[in-house]
């Protein structure tokens, strides 16, 4: 069976991710800072017969992420970087807490960053060779315009940090494409989580059921794009 | 007679920006960490030199404070690019995080602290000195580093196009081009000269319209 190591697996997306590959029967490596308060995913662990297992990494913390790879020397078909912080919409232009910008740029960017570096070598030797970058449509340029109102403005750490995270997307689909691994940004769409709110018009089984698909078709040639979770190209 | 505020105004594009805008009429408020040394600067007439360094936003803060006038243009035009190139393998992440603080921060904190100072002016116009490099599909590897902080510029000025359009002020991404500074080098396509005077045109022209695009300094507009 195929392995998947998901990040932020606890709850919302992340979580969806483990429950499907876990049902699957996928050895799945799901990371989250803190197991001991993950009761889902503990149970989802607990009735998998050992092939999904929990890992403690907060993936803002260089270290940590370099001793999980060091810990985990085995395949991985399909490393999906999914853990993510959003400010709250109330903290906007006037508003702005520059040491948090600075957190989530951390999560958002070099989280993914120290991740893929640290499980390159372990996604080069399975069979997929597939990294997924969870992007958003609000991190998207060219949909965040004046045409749609709701999505103009607000959000500008989590936009900026989303923006520089596909452009991460680009940089490493050229760097790694030597090494045969593909590299793609994935937007889930609005779906109903903590971060997306209760009035999101997806729930997470649809949005994770189709960037599946998605990603179970991402071949080399997809490198360096950006798929939504129906299967579409999506613009930067 | 318009007024423009220039960051990183003692050298390269920044200093010949001062220049060509001093020389139209314009009254010029030039910024630069070190006053002492900027000689050129402090030799054009018309020019009032400040000091800031963009990263102290305690620093941006007085000098919003101090400038009590309104500001036509908001040139955001400091900035950095790491030597050697920072990427995949020879990343430096406390270099990344300080360039996030130079590139993308700093011209936001910029608009925050002067938005008054733009709202108040005729033109209303806050020009970010972006880069081709941040041009996100671009399919080249390597520079990441740099390239992210664009990126990151680009969502910036987009973002701030929407929040800032009721209050009629208009927000450009602008692509000085290849040219010869400190930065660019030596071999570089153009000289600053050319650049500034491309610059100065798109940003005089700029209506509301245009508000959130990311354009070169010949006009042409540039994708994401």
């Amino acid at each position: 069976m195929p392995s998947v190591l998901v990040t932020g697996a606890n709850r919302g997306l992340g979580l969806e991710f483990v429950r499907q590959y876990s049902a699957e029967g996928w050895r799945v490596f799901a990371a989250c800072r803190s197991p001991r308060r993950a009761d889902d995913l503990n149970d989802l662990a607990a009735a998998s017969r050992g092939r999904t297992s929990v890992h403690a990494v907060d993936v803002s913390d260089r270290r940590a992420v370099r001793s999980l790879a060091d810990e985990l020397n085995e395949p991985i078909d399909i490393l999906i970087n999914n853990a993510g912080l959003m400010e709250a919409w109330s903290e906007g232009f006037g508003q702005i807490d520059y040491a948090k910008w600075e957190a989530i740029l951390r999560t958002n960017l070099f989280g993914p960053a120290w991740v893929t570096h640290a499980f390159a070598p372990h996604v080069a030797r399975s069979e997929r060779k597939v990294v997924a970058m969870m992007t958003s449509g609000l991190g998207s340029l060219t949909e965040n315009a004046d045409g749609n109102r709701n999505a103009a403005g607000k959000l500008y750490m989590y936009r900026s940090s989303k923006a520089a995270l596909n452009m991460l997307v680009t940089k490493l689909a050229a760097d790694l494409r030597g090494r045969g691994i593909t590299v793609v940004a994935i937007g889930p769409g609005h779906v109903q989580t903590d971060m997306g709110g209760p009035t999101a018009k997806l729930k997470p089984p649809e949005s994770i059921g189709g960037l599946r698909e998605v990603l179970a078709s991402r071949t080399i040639e997809h490198t360096g794009r950006y798929f939504f979770y129906t299967g579409a190209p999506q613009p930067w | 007679m318009p007024t423009i505020l220039i960051t990183g105004a003692s050298r390269g594009i920044g200093l010949e920006s001062a220049r060509q805008h001093a020389t139209d009429g314009w009254k010029v408020i030039g910024c630069c960490r070190n006053p002492a040394s900027a000689t050129e600067l402090k030799k054009i007439p018309g020019v009032s030199v400040h000091a800031l360094d963009v990263t102290r936003f305690d620093a941006v803060d007085a000098l919003a404070r101090d400038l009590d006038q309104p500001v036509d243009v908001l040139l955001n035009n400091a900035g950095q690019s790491p030597r050697p190139r920072l990427g995949f393998g020879n990343m430096d992440y406390a270099q990344w995080s300080g360039l996030f603080t130079v590139n993308t921060l700093a011209p936001f904190k910029m608009a925050e602290a002067f938005h008054d100072h733009v709202r108040r002016s005729e033109r209303r116009i806050i020009a970010n000195v972006s880069s081709i490099m941040g041009s996100i599909g671009d399919t080249s590897g390597g520079h990441v580093a740099y390239r992210s902080t664009k990126a990151a510029l680009n969502m910036v000025t987009k973002t701030l196009a929407g929040d800032l359009a009721a209050d009629g002020v208009t927000v450009l991404s602008i692509h000085p081009g290849w040219v010869r500074t400190d930065m660019g080098g030596p071999t570089a396509a153009i000289s600053p000269e050319q650049s500034a005077a491309g610059m100065k045109k798109l940003v005089e022209g700029a209506t509301p319209a245009i508000s959130g695009r990311f354009y070169d300094w010949t006009g042409s507009e540039i994708p994401w």
